[in-house]
């Protein structure tokens, strides 16, 4: 399989802060390529670097078989970029937006397909200024398409948009994705990772400590599944991880996990401890494990915080 | 080329869209002028001073004095040839009238008598009101005299007078102000497309930072030239206040100061976070600017230790170069000087500002 990005052994220190910390991963053309990490971690300046936005302290980056620091304009006409970046000409409207960025590049899809593509068709003439959070998220991909670029890049592309918003753009990336488009996304959704991402790298505090399918990190990190529960009264967080079956358990604001090989095994051992203490078990339900367990087994900690 | 025209387009749609600041762009000057206008301009009197200069005793000017004299609107001053020129210089008289010494004996040998009158052509409201009158009152005398063709010549001649009216003046000041203010205002959304990203979406695209940039100022010096023409015609028409000099000089002038103020304004932008610190920044600049430059107040005017803050303002430089093409008013400086001057703020902004600008 061909590759679309390579990068190595990459850097960038800004102060004291490594923000990028020797990252090296390829992405496939063709593929969706996610990077989960929480806000702060290093995804953006990651892609920026990659997208020839900024420059890497040390390190190399090859897009389409470019070096983008001595290729930054052949990189920028094949690419599509979208950023996390409010409106971009309050008054300007949909269609004139999307003409006014098809002049900067070499050669533009039309206009009225690239409304189509993302859905925008009744805000054709809408000011970009009156879109709603989710129509301005659908304009900023079209922007990003209207070069038909063959490597699109998503920096958060459904942050802060409602369930029925992000689903219209995971669509869109999808129909991108089905074109043949190479997709390199940023999120710190673990949803928006499991369902739309081929393969996720993991990055926390500038690197990656893990990159795989989503469903192969999860298999990897946990065989088990993972119960919740709340309690109303504390419990030593050794006795839950002696349950029978468990094979982990921690806590957070108030919230137990409690990882089990033996779901039923687990359970009626947890009910009999409840019993026994006469501790109430509120809000409990069993699930599989998700790359959420993964970042909190491989950091410690939540994603979101 | 494509690019550049899209964005000079898009620039000015977006422009004429964002309907308040297009009503304060165009619509502040002209209430400037108009405010100051009125303030200043009630005084016009309705009667013409004028000065009567008879250096000849024959009948014919003896009567023609006479003739004048009755005239309504004219209060004539009787006088000599060199007090009356000079009241007309410091604005005491509208115009003088000379009959030189040998008027009569002219007209006696059957030649036409020559009279002068001198007046200042950047009044245009003696010029376009008084001269009539004269022309008028003469064509009377001839029909006194009976004789057809005329017997007297009216030879006009113009004076600069020194005295501005304080419209005049105020004019080309309204002007400077408004290159000045467009110029650095224009920092503010320059620092506001940084701080939305809008700099750095630009910057994903192989769209060039020259073409960019480019657009922005043949987009802000379409805004200037269009400002400057609504001052121009609103002063023309409610003040009558003349354009004397070379238009082709104005719009040079113009477009050298909108230049020199925009590269400040860049400069400006290069230091400011986000708008907030924007905002107040330019403030800072273009208050003391606006004031001390003189371009409201006459130079006599400023205690000398202002001078020399005076002397480093650019817009002061900008109001005199402007003041002496439009109303031919006294020099403060020479030409040459005042490019100079106005060039060298415009090298010395862009240094600074492309050596501190920052895309993001």
């Amino acid at each position: 399989m061909d590759v679309a990005i390579e990068v190595t052994n990459l850097h960038k220190t800004y102060g004291d802060i490594k923000a990028v910390n020797n990252i090296s991963f390829t992405v496939a053309q063709g593929e969706i390529f996610g990077m989960l990490g929480p806000n702060g971690a290093g995804k953006t300046t990651t892609m920026e670097i990659v997208e020839g936005l900024r420059t890497a302290d040390a390190g190399s980056v090859t897009v389409l078989g470019m070096n983008v620091k001595q290729h930054p304009r052949e990189v920028k006409a094949n690419i599509g970029v979208q950023l996390q970046t409010t409106a971009l000409y309050p008054r300007l409207t949909v269609s004139e937006v999307l003409d006014l960025f098809g002049s900067f590049f070499p050669k533009s899809l039309p206009v009225p397909e690239l409304i189509e593509l993302v859905g925008l068709e009744d805000s054709r003439n809408k000011l970009c200024i009156n879109l709603s959070g989710g129509q301005q998220q659908r304009l900023s991909v079209a922007l990003s398409l209207v070069n038909d670029p063959q490597i699109l890049f998503l920096d958060e592309p459904t942050s802060g948009l409602d369930p029925q918003a992000r689903h219209n753009i995971w669509d869109v990336i999808k129909l991108g994705h089905e074109r043949g488009k190479t997709v390199f996304l940023t999120t710190h959704y673990m949803e928006e990772a499991e369902r739309l991402c081929e393969r996720v790298a993991i990055i926390d505090h500038g690197e990656i400590i893990a990159t795989d399918q989503p469903e192969r990190l999860v298999e990897q990190h946990f065989q088990e599944e993972a119960i919740e529960f709340e309690l109303d009264q504390s419990v030593a967080l050794d006795e839950l991880r002696q349950l029978a079956g468990a094979t982990n358990a921690l806590i957070e604001n108030g919230r137990v996990t409690v990882y089990s090989n033996s779901v039923p095994t687990t359970i009626s051992a947890l009910l009999e401890l409840a019993r026994q203490r006469n501790i109430e078990l509120t809000d409990l339900y069993v699930r599989r494990a998700t790359l959420e367990d993964v970042f909190l087994k491989l950091t410690g900690r939540r994603i979101r915080e | 080329m494509k690019a550049f025209w899209k964005l000079l387009v898009a620039n000015i749609k977006q422009f004429v869209r964002e309907r308040a600041a297009l009503f304060w762009t165009f619509a502040f000057p002209v209430f400037f002028i108009l405010i100051f206008g009125a303030v200043f301009s009630g005084s016009e009197d309705v009667t013409f001073s004028v000065g009567l200069v008879v250096e000849d005793n024959s009948p014919a000017a003896q009567s023609l004095s006479a003739v004048l004299e009755q005239v309504p609107p004219f209060e004539i001053h009787p006088g000599e040839r060199d007090t009356e020129l000079k009241a007309l210089e410091k604005g005491d008289r509208r115009a003088v009238i000379i009959v030189p010494s040998n008027f009569g004996e002219a007209i006696a040998r059957g030649n036409k008598g020559e009279i002068d009158i001198y007046y200042d052509p950047t009044q245009t409201m003696s010029a376009q009101i008084l001269l009539p009158i004269i022309h008028r009152v003469l064509d009377e005398f001839d029909r006194m005299l009976g004789q057809t063709p005329s017997m007297i010549q009216l030879n006009e001649r113009t004076l600069q007078i020194r005295n501005l009216r304080a419209i005049d003046y105020l004019t080309p000041g309204i002007l400077a102000m408004a290159i000045m203010q467009l110029g650095l205002f224009a920092a503010i959304p320059l620092v506001v497309e940084r701080q939305n990203r809008v700099l750095k979406r630009l910057g994903a695209t192989p769209l060039r930072r020259s073409t960019m940039i480019a657009s922005v100022v043949v987009f802000r010096l379409l805004v200037s030239l269009g400002q400057a023409a609504l001052i121009i015609v609103v002063a023309r028409l409610v003040f009558h206040v003349p354009m004397l000099g070379n238009w082709l000089y104005l719009a040079g002038m113009i477009i050298l100061g909108a230049l020199t103020f925009l590269a400040m304004g860049y400069m400006l932008s290069a230091f400011a976070k986000n708008e907030d610190a924007a905002t107040p920044l330019v403030m800072a600049i273009q208050f003391p600017m606006m004031f001390l430059s003189g371009i409201f107040f006459s130079v006599e005017m400023m205690p000398g230790f202002m001078r020399p803050i005076m002397n480093a303002m650019p817009l002061t430089y900008l109001g005199d170069s402007l003041r002496q093409i439009m109303v031919h008013s006294s020099a403060l400086h020479p030409y040459l000087i005042n490019i100079g001057v106005l060039g060298g703020w415009f090298l010395v902004s862009i240094i600074v500002a492309v050596r501190f600008f920052r895309w993001e």
